[in-house]
């Protein structure tokens, strides 16, 4: 199936479980992160099931799931 | 730690600065993407670094791990396994050999598991460190609150629940070393990470009490109290976080109940704003605790002016008054009850 932008859409699941969407354009994660008032230094960023840093590249319909590292020590 | 030039294709994803293995952090100081392999090496070597810089473990050292089960002292127990199963790099020089000695599996390794009794919470805490050491084969000391002290966390804090975090800290310190004691240890490691040092340094400047800001449990006095060894200083709450993801050893644990009442949480908060805004707080902060303690002399009996090292009237532990902390929480916890 050929790559149409209209048909995707970017999931974010926040901290607190809940979930977003964003355009599919391909944007920094770090710039998510500041959308959305996260710390890049509290979280950690799994895209599509994948630990990434925050200067990767989020686009398509990829699942950005933003967990905070702060509690159950 | 591992230096490196990250592979930046414009467009693409970084790639780790030591291999063509997609990255799974971006760490600074100097900069570097790792994948987690090279991430974990990372770890495990800034680890095994600073227990050889501040010599942390000697010959024959039983290590009682404080192990809750939650993600710090998960990571702690993985690595110190791990460096201690690996005995260092061979490096036959003196002081290569000497170094070596600071960290060769003559160590052995004993978890210490304390049970506070917080309905709810520390079930699930329990069965993830019982299936951590059945995993690594090591032996499990368990001590509970109701054992100890006659009564669960959740029965002292009765309309005191603001003091949480405070009773309960004092109150594990001497469970751990209870603990400690039973399992025939030499030193007690905790999990204490760069987070919790910093937003510890910062805590105690806000209220005011220098001394227990360079108060330094790691030398110990003879005699008086096993020594505590911090192993995981260098590693920030982040860093853990992803050193156990990468290896599918995180569980998401419920939080604390009593989390919320402490002032840790808004200490947290802003230590990590500042660390966002000027990188490299954290680390500043336990620096110039660091220097406060060398010009005191922390760690040496008496310095606090508190005159010599003290027995507690009531349960001869020791401590710096006539009644020991523990004693003093025990009496108040029974006159709300």
């Amino acid at each position: 199936m050929l790559y149409d932008p209209d048909h995707y859409e970017m999931q974010v699941i926040l901290p607190d479980k809940s979930r977003h969407t964003l355009p599919p354009d391909p944007q920094n994660i770090r710039e998510i992160l500041d959308g959305f008032g996260c710390n890049p230094t509290s979280v950690i960023v799994i895209r599509n099931g994948t630990v990434v840093p925050e200067d990767f590249i989020a686009r398509g319909d990829d699942e950005i799931r933003i967990v905070s590292v702060s509690h159950g020590g | 730690m591992i230096n490196g030039e990250s592979g930046d294709i414009p467009g693409k994803d970084k790639t780790c600065s030591f291999c063509t293995k997609p990255a799974v952090a971006r760490l600074t100081d100097p900069d570097r993407h790792l994948c987690a392999d090279h991430f974990i090496r990372d770890c495990e070597e800034r680890v095994r670094n600073i227990m050889i810089a501040e010599g942390m473990i000697s010959h024959s050292d039983r290590i009682a791990v404080g192990l809750s089960g939650g993600k710090d002292s998960t990571a702690l127990l993985m690595i110190l396994s791990r460096i201690l199963a690996s005995g260092g790099d061979d490096d036959s020089s003196e002081k290569g050999a000497r170094e070596n000695d600071a960290v060769r599996p003559t160590a052995d390794l004993v978890a210490v598991t304390i049970d506070e009794g917080i309905a709810g919470y520390r079930e699930e805490t329990m069965e993830a460190a019982a299936a951590l050491v059945g995993r690594f084969g090591i032996s499990q000391q368990i001590i509970s609150f109701r054992e100890l002290f006659g009564s669960d966390l959740d029965t002292l804090l009765k309309g005191r629940e603001e003091e949480a975090c405070t009773v309960c800290g004092v109150l594990r310190r001497r469970a751990l070393l209870e603990g400690a004691r039973r399992a025939g240890a030499t030193k007690i490691a905790t999990g204490h990470n760069l987070d919790d040092e910093a937003q510890s340094v910062l805590m105690n400047l806000l209220r005011g009490d220098l001394p227990r800001m360079v108060m330094d449990t790691a030398s110990g006095y003879p005699d008086c109290f096993i020594p505590r060894i911090k192993p995981l200083l260098p590693l920030s709450e982040k860093e853990i976080v992803i050193y156990l993801m990468v290896q599918g050893a995180f569980t998401d644990l419920p939080e604390c109940p009593y989390a919320h009442t402490a002032l840790r949480g808004e200490v947290r908060e802003m230590l990590s704003s500042l660390e966002l805004q000027y990188p490299g707080t954290r680390q500043k902060l336990i620096s110039a605790r660091d220097d406060v303690r060398e010009i005191v002399g922390a760690g040496e009996p008496g310095v606090r002016g508190e005159g010599a090292v003290n027995r507690c009237r009531r349960c001869g532990e020791i401590c710096s008054g006539e009644i020991c902390a523990v004693c003093r929480v025990l009496e108040l916890a029974n006159e709300k009850n």
